[in-house]
C-alpha cells in the first residue's frame, strides 16, 4: 500500500479483495500453521495442491468466513471458514474437492458456514462431478451453542450423502480424529484412505466414550488404522502418510468415470492382449490341499502393473482390485487360499457385496477368479452371521447388470460356490458366462466328508473301512471331473491357464462395446 | 526383539515345522494349520531363532491364538 486510506474511507474495491483473498490464503495464520507443520502435516490448501494438477485448482467460497467490526462498521479481524473447497482437475479429470480446515476450530462442520462444505458436494451432484473429501474434522462443539444461542435437531437437510453415492465417485481421506458427522463423511465414500497413526475414525472418541461407558480407551483402540482397516473394515485401506494417502485417491479415480452416465476411459498400457504366460500352467499345485501365490495369478492376466487393491487388509480371503485388461478398466475378485483357506467369511461376504455395487454403478465389467471352497463354518462364522451376509452379497450379484466373466481356477463348492456371476441379472438375460482350467473341482458339497456322511453305515459295515471309504472317495472323484461337467455344457469351456488373458481381453472388448450401447445412469437396485 | 506369531484361522495344527531353538530365515516355515482342508502354512516375518512353541501337532486353534515366539538376533 502506497498510502493509507482515510479513516472512514472504504478501500478501493479491488484492493479491498486481494487483502480478502491474502488472509483466507493464510488460514489460520503463520503461528498456527508453524505449530501444524511441525506435527508433520499439510494445511488443507497444501493438501489440495498436492492432490490436484497444478494450476487448476478454481475456488469457490473463498471470502466466506467470519468477519469482526469496529463500531463504525469497519473490519478489524477475519477469520477464514473452516473448509477450502473448489473445482479442479486430477488424475486427468475435473472434480470437485473439499478439504476440512483443522487448525480453525477443529475443522468442525458446524464451526463456520457449513453452507459451504454442502455446496461442494451439491455442486459435485449438479455437474455430475467425482468429488473427493479431504476430512479432518473434530465434529461439534458446545462451546457453538452459547454463539447460536439456541440448539438444532442434528442434520443437514440439503446434503445430498445418498444421491452421490449412486451418481458420482466419491473418494475420501482421513487425515485424523474423526468423529460423528466426521466419521460418516470419511465411510459414506466408495473409497476411503486413513493415514496410520494420525487418523482415527468413530462414532465417538476417548473422552464421551469415557462420559457414556466409564471407559477408558484410547483413540488407536477406538478408530486407529488396525481397528478400521483390518477388524471393522469401516474404512478401505491405509496410508504410510499423507501423500501415500493422495496417491491412492488418484490411482483410484483413473479407474472410475466421471459419472455413472460415462463409461470409464480406456488407457493403453502397451501390454499385449494375446500375452500367454507359460508359467500359469503350472502356478496350481496338483494336491489340492496346497496354497499357491494367487496374487501372481492376477497380475499375470491383467495389464502389466495396473491392479490396486481395495481393502487389502479386511476379508483377505476375498481380494477385490481395479484392473486393466486391453487397457480397459474392470473390477477383479479372486479368492486368496492363504487367507482363512479362501473361505467366504462375513467380512469377505460384506467386501464382496460392496464392490459388486461399485462394479455395477460405475459400469466395471467384472472378472471374477474362483477358487471357492464355500462360505466359512464353525460358531465365530456362525455367530458372525456369515450365511446371511454370504446370501447379501449373492443378491448384489444377481442384482448386477454390469457385463460379467467368471473363470473358475479350483474349487467352487456350496453356496459360496453357486456365486460365480447373475444367473438370470436384473434384465433376466445374463449369460452366467463362465469357464474354467482344469485345475476345478466343483458341487453342492465337496467329495471328501459328502461320501463319509452319505455312505456312513456301508463304510463302517466295510472290512477295511478306511480302504472302502478311499475307494469311494476315488470314484466320486473321478465322477467329478470337470471334463464330465463340460461334456453336459455345465462350463463354457475349459481352458489352459496361459490362454486366459487372451480370453478376458476379447471379452473385456466387447463389454465395453456392448455398453456403449446402452442407456447408463444411476443403478436402480430392490431390496436385498 | 520377539515376534508373537498368531494364527490367521481357526483350525487345527497339521504339522510342525521346526523345533524350537532351530535358526529361521524370513519366510522360513513355522508350522502348518489345516482350515477348510487347505495347508496354510505360517512363516517366520524375520529372521530369528524359534523361541517358543505354544501349540503340538493336531491341536485345534482358535484365530489370533498365539502359536510360537521368534527371537530375532540382532535383538
Amino acid at each position: 500500500m502506497t498510502s493509507a486510506p482515510p479513516p472512514d474511507a472504504e478501500p478501493p474495491p479491488l484492493e479491498e479483495l486481494a487483502q480478502r483473498r491474502a488472509t483466507a490464503r493464510e488460514l489460520s495464520g503463520t503461528e498456527a500453521i508453524a505449530k501444524w507443520h511441525a506435527l508433520g502435516r499439510l494445511t488443507a490448501r497444501e493438501r489440495i495442491e498436492a492432490f490436484l494438477d497444478p494450476g487448476s485448482f478454481q475456488e469457490f467460497g473463498r471470502l466466506a468466513g467470519h468477519g469482526e467490526y469496529d463500531d463504525r462498521g469497519r473490519l478489524r479481524r477475519f477469520t477464514p471458514a473452516n473448509c477450502v473447497m473448489g473445482r479442479g482437475e486430477g488424475a486427468g479429470r475435473p472434480l470437485m474437492i473439499v478439504a476440512d480446515d483443522y487448525t480453525i476450530r477443529g475443522g468442525s462442520s458446524e464451526a463456520a458456514v457449513a453452507e459451504k462444505w454442502i455446496y461442494a458436494e451439491r455442486m459435485a451432484r449438479e455437474f455430475r462431478l467425482p468429488l473427493v473429501r479431504f476430512v479432518d474434522s473434530a465434529g461439534g462443539s458446545v462451546r457453538l451453542l452459547e454463539k447460536a444461542g439456541h440448539t438444532k435437531i442434528p442434520g443437514y437437510p440439503l446434503w445430498p450423502s445418498t444421491a452421490l453415492m449412486s451418481e458420482v465417485p466419491v473418494a475420501s481421506v482421513a487425515f485424523g480424529a474423526c468423529a460423528g458427522l466426521a466419521a460418516v463423511r470419511v465411510i459414506g465414500a466408495h473409497f476411503s484412505v486413513m493415514v496410520k497413526h494420525q487418523a482415527q475414525v468413530f462414532a465417538a472418541g476417548p473422552p464421551v466414550v469415557k462420559q457414556g461407558l466409564g471407559r477408558e480407551v484410547d483413540k488407536e483402540t477406538l478408530g486407529g488404522y488396525q481397528t478400521c482397516t483390518r477388524v471393522s473394515g469401516i474404512v478401505n485401506n491405509a496410508a504410510e502418510d499423507e501423500r501415500d494417502a493422495l496417491a491412492q485417491v488418484r490411482r483410484f479415480l483413473s479407474y472410475l468415470p466421471g459419472n455413472a452416465w460415462e463409461l470409464p476411459a480406456r488407457v493403453a498400457t502397451g501390454d499385449d492382449a494375446e500375452r500367454a504366460d507359460a508359467a500359469l500352467d503350472t502356478l496350481i499345485p496338483q494336491d489340492a490341499r496346497k496354497i499357491y501365490p494367487a496374487r501372481r495369478i492376477a497380475e499375470t492376466v491383467c495389464d502389466r502393473g495396473s491392479l490396486f487393491e481395495i481393502a487389502p487388509d479386511y476379508g483377505a480371503s476375498l481380494r477385490t482390485v481395479l484392473a486393466r485388461l486391453d487397457g480397459h478398466a474392470v473390477g477383479l475378485m479372486y479368492n486368496d487360499p492363504a487367507v482363512m483357506g479362501g473361505a467366504l467369511t462375513q467380512a469377505a461376504a460384506r467386501k464382496l457385496e460392496r464392490f459388486v455395487d461399485l462394479c455395477d454403478s460405475f459400469h466395471l465389467p467384472v472378472v471374477n477368479l474362483v477358487d471357492q471352497p464355500g462360505v466359512m463354518i464353525g460358531a465365530e462364522a456362525e455367530a458372525a452371521g456369515t450365511i446371511a451376509a454370504a446370501a447379501r452379497a449373492a443378491a448384489a450379484i444377481e442384482q448386477a447388470s454390469v457385463p460379467w466373466i467368471a473363470v473358475v481356477l479350483r474349487r467352487a463348492f456350496g453356496v459360496a460356490g453357486s456365486m460365480l456371476g447373475p444367473w438370470q441379472g436384473p434384465s433376466g438375460t445374463s449369460l452366467n458366462h463362465r469357464f474354467a482350467w482344469p485345475s476345478a473341482r466343483w458341487g453342492s458339497i465337496p467329495i471328501e466328508g459328502g461320501v463319509a456322511a452319505a455312505y456312513r453305515r456301508e463304510i463302517e459295515a466295510a472290512a477295511d473301512p478306511a480302504a472302502r471309504r478311499e475307494e469311494l472317495e476315488a470314484y466320486y472323484r473321478r465322477l467329478a471331473s470337470p471334463f464330465r461337467t463340460a461334456e453336459a455344457f455345465g462350463v463354457v469351456d475349459i481352458i489352459r491357464p496361459s490362454e486366459t488373458r487372451a480370453l478376458l481381453c476379447r471379452w473385456v472388448r466387447d463389454a465395453y462395446r456392448l455398453m456403449t450401447t446402452q442407456t447408463l445412469g444411476p443403478k436402480r437396485r430392490g431390496m436385498r | 526383539m520377539t515376534t508373537r506369531l498368531l494364527s490367521p484361522v481357526t483350525g487345527v495344527v497339521w504339522k510342525l515345522s521346526a523345533q524350537p531353538g532351530t535358526t529361521l530365515m524370513t519366510d522360513d516355515e513355522v508350522l502348518v494349520l489345516e482350515s477348510m482342508k487347505m495347508e496354510i502354512p505360517v512363516t517366520a516375518p524375520h529372521a530369528g531363532r524359534l523361541a517358543r512353541l505354544h501349540v503340538a501337532e493336531g491341536e485345534a486353534v482358535n484365530e489370533g491364538q498365539l502359536l510360537a515366539e521368534i527371537v530375532s538376533e540382532n535383538g
